[in-house]
């Protein structure tokens, strides 16, 4: 399962988002890893997303809290879209908990969508919106 | 305190119950007495300035000014005087009330020590902006006022010579005290708005608005008051001739009376021990209070979810202290902290889910950990030899108990706050069948013990307010009561009808919610419309009554009807006790070179020694010291006498020098008093006593 990897043009220049950006695409890997480990213990994979579920909540949360205090105009957008992939967490952490897999694809997808999609539009407005952000 | 607390938390929750099902939780108005008197604040504000525009400060205008913007223009200037008196007793009446309320619910102990101070003061302030208002109108009751207020104030020792002096006569009435009275009813409302605006710093989200249809209603109720009973003033104030009787406004000056009867010193001592005793309940007993809540910076990124919804302003957010790469920490002020947990709600790190690390969130009350919390969900949900329960209720400590009910087997997590519960903590019970259903069981709906628990949950519930309950979890298997511990029967019926409702859900949960995010609600027994309607304005019609019955009346009786008034007052300087002596050169050389002088004059004065007689009988006789801290002022006296009417023979005599016997100056007159006439006894030193 080919991990993701952090790219000069996902950062926003807002340090701490880009530093739980980092911290967060650890997680993701170590949950990519457990998932793509066919011989692993398939209960460490539902631990693994829920921890980034946690994560990545609080990780939108923090997001929400610049974009909300520095009154950007694509808020609602952009809080749409975290509550859309939070969504799809949960679904794939519900099915790796019925099933108990395989959901490796379509977590790193859908992981891969967010970090690449997510960071060249949203990500990248908000930094060029904000100056100085 | 418990003793008195108890039986009068019972009588709030019964009428708060009545008016819930009158007015509806949300507008009820005993549950937004705080945000009520802000309001009547403004409408005092606003009608205070249309009156100020039309009135006329001078002494001897003051009363017609204010009878043509009664009567002249009715229509407008009658409505806002009537609004800015009937709204100005409201204001007592909903002070007095949230005082009550506030100490039978318990709430001024703990942190809300501060709300309770800054409360207590703002009374204070309310009286002095009444009783300053009071005067302006110069009417019969501004006289009373006006004397009586002068008197309390003139056995405070700060005054050169008695404030009463003022009010001797109308010849002698000072234009310029009437207009200081006019700068501090002025002045104290603007301070009063400084200190409203103080007692409320510590709560975040402030309610300093009553809800819309409140603020209609209560102004259209001041309107149809205003017209219906339209606010007046009493006779004019005339100071040589007293009333026998006056009409008092018994929410802002029932203590006066006693200034007569008690006496001024009497009276302070027990206004003060008053203020004492209520200054003192926060610490009586003092609270025992839970530990607050902690921040765990591995798991705090700084979002600030919990600053925002913290009820008592405990949490700031300050720079990062643990060299992270965050910029910004939560921090715990615990003074402030109530230890509510409901920072633990909104912290999107306190999520069941998380498994790989331990279950710490990035913050968290350490005598009910977020940990503990799963672990007794998943031991209650693992269920007994039925199986899991078919409801696990979250109970807030301060609603109604939570207890089974035939036909629902409900297991009961005790919580500080319902707003504690994070919403993955619903997610996680309710999509993996750990029970049927989820509980949220609270306290009073219009009135949360911790202020805003009950608003944040229902917002994350409605996936109106971080951190949202998702989607995916059918709100028909969440429910919210809201019962304070006496609505019993409320929550017992909440549980029962929940547990019917659950009971016919298709066992196939559904995946995501398809419509309304609002939780399941017993349906609230409210009464038909047009009662509602009726009750509603028999509410209003009843306050209304309350407040013009004891806006002016009754009437306290001053004097007898036969009865005149002798006023004994001057203001003296006693001779000096030496006289200036040139002094020699030699003494002049050993003062300091900034010291020397001429002559020596030391400053003090001879007390002055005074005797009144009545037909021959002595009725007062007192020596009376100089003023100021060099015994150099003046002796001033201020005594009122009842006398019978008809005539009277007079003597008066006085003494300000050495001599220990004799007097310096007597005067005798005979004068024929009418009834309620007043009579000073003056003196001068130019022209001796006088009998006006």
């Amino acid at each position: 399962m080919a991990s993701v990897e952090w790219r000069p043009e996902f950062a926003t220049g807002i340090a701490d988002v880009d530093h739980e950006h980092r911290e967060l695409i650890g997680w993701i890997n170590q949950t990519l890893a457990a998932a793509g480990d066919t011989a692993g213990d398939p209960g460490k994979v539902g631990d693994l997303l829920g921890e980034v579920f946690a994560r990545i909540s609080a990780h939108f949360a923090l997001e929400e809290h610049i974009m909300s205090a520095r009154r950007y105009d694509q808020f609602a957008e952009h809080k749409r879209d975290h509550e859309h992939l939070l969504d799809d967490i949960r679904d794939i952490m519900d099915d790796v908990e019925a099933a108990g897999g395989p959901v490796e694809e379509r977590f790193s997808a859908r992981l891969s969508e967010w970090f690449g999609a997510q960071f060249r539009t949203h990500d990248a407005r908000f930094h060029q919106r904000m100056p100085g952000a | 305190m418990n003793w008195l607390k108890r039986p009068l938390r019972a009588i709030f929750d019964r009428v708060e119950s009545m008016l819930d099902a009158v007015f509806g939780a949300q507008h009820n108005p005993l549950a937004q007495l705080g945000a009520l008197g802000w309001y009547l604040f403004w409408l005092i504000t606003a009608s205070g300035i249309y009156l100020f525009v039309f009135f006329d400060t001078g002494v001897t205008q003051a009363y017609e000014s204010i009878e043509s913007i009664s009567r002249d223009q009715w229509w407008a200037g009658g409505i806002m005087r009537s609004i800015h008196r009937y709204a100005s007793d409201a204001l007592v009446l909903v002070a007095f009330v949230h005082l009550l309320r506030e100490f039978a619910l318990d709430r001024m102990r703990g942190v809300r020590w501060f709300a309770w101070i800054t409360g207590l003061l703002l009374v204070g302030f309310i009286y002095v902006c009444g009783i300053t208002g009071y005067w302006m109108v110069w009417d019969q009751l501004a006289q009373y006022v006006a004397l009586t207020t002068s008197r309390w104030l003139d056995v405070i020792p700060i005054f050169a010579e008695p404030i009463s002096r003022n009010f001797l006569s109308n010849t002698e009435l000072s234009g310029r005290f009437f207009t200081l009275m006019v700068y501090i009813h002025i002045a104290a409302p603007l301070l009063m708005l400084l200190f409203m605006w103080v007692h409320i710093q510590r709560y975040n989200h402030a309610r300093v608005n009553p809800t819309r249809p409140l603020m209609i209603a209560t102004t259209v109720a001041f309107v149809a008051l205003s017209l219906l009973m339209p606010a007046l003033s009493q006779a004019p104030a005339n100071l040589d001739q007293l009333a026998a009787s006056v009409g008092l406004d018994w929410f802002y000056i029932p203590l006066y009376p006693l200034v007569d009867t008690l006496g001024g010193v009497t009276l302070w001592g027990l206004v003060i021990g008053i203020f004492v005793v209520f200054a003192a309940l926060p610490w009586v007993p003092p609270l025992r209070r839970a530990q607050p809540a902690v921040v765990h910076l591995d798991n705090c990124n700084g979002c600030a979810r919990c600053f925002a919804d913290c009820p008592f302003s405990a949490i700031t957010m300050q720079p990062r202290s643990d060299g992270s790469g965050f910029t910004e920490e939560a921090v715990v002020d615990p003074d402030l902290c109530v230890s509510c947990g409901i920072c633990v709600g909104a912290c999107p790190t306190a999520t069941p889910f998380r498994r790989a690390t331990a279950l710490v969130p990035g913050i968290e009350l350490p005598e009910s950990s977020i940990a503990d919390l799963r672990e007794r969900v998943e031991k209650l949900c693992a269920g007994g030899p039925g199986g899991p329960p078919r409801i696990l209720a979250f109970r807030c400590a301060h609603g109604a108990a939570v207890e089974s009910v035939p036909g629902a087997d409900v297991a009961v997590i005790d919580v500080p706050c319902t707003g504690m519960v994070p919403p993955s903590f619903l997610d996680l019970i309710v999509t993996r069948r750990m029970a049927a259903g989820v509980l949220l069981a609270g306290c009073r709906e219009s009135e949360c013990h911790q202020r805003l628990g009950v608003r944040w949950t229902e917002a994350r519930v409605a996936a109106e307010r971080d951190p949202y309950l998702r989607d995916r979890v059918p709100r028909d298997r969440v429910a919210v009561s809201w019962a304070s511990p006496a609505q019993k029967s409320v929550r017992a019926r909440a549980i029962r009808n929940f547990a019917t409702a659950l009971a016919g859900l298709d066992p196939a949960l559904p995946r995501s919610a398809t419509g309304s995010h609002a939780p399941w609600r017993d349906a609230a027994r409210r009464l038909a419309r047009p009662l509602r309607w009726a009750i509603q304005l028999l509410v209003a019609v009843g306050i209304g009554t309350l407040i013009v019955r004891y806006s002016d009346s009754p009437a306290i009786t001053l004097r007898g009807a036969d009865e005149a008034i002798v006023t004994l007052s001057f203001s003296h300087a006693g001779r000096l006790k030496e006289e200036c002596r040139k002094l020699t050169p030699e003494e002049i050389a050993r003062l300091e070179p900034n010291m020397r002088r001429p002559r020596d004059c030391p400053r003090a004065r001879w007390p002055v020694y005074v005797e009144l007689e009545l037909n021959g009988k002595l009725v007062y006789r007192g020596e009376h010291l100089p003023a100021g801290i060099w015994d150099d002022g003046p002796s001033s006296l201020f005594e009122r006498f009842a006398v019978p009417a008809g005539a009277q023979h007079l003597t008066a005599r006085l003494r300000d020098s050495e001599r220990d016997s004799g007097f310096d100056f007597s005067n005798t007159a005979t004068v024929e008093l009418v009834p309620g006439q007043s009579l000073v006894v003056g003196f001068r030193a130019s022209d001796g006593f006088s009998f006006r």
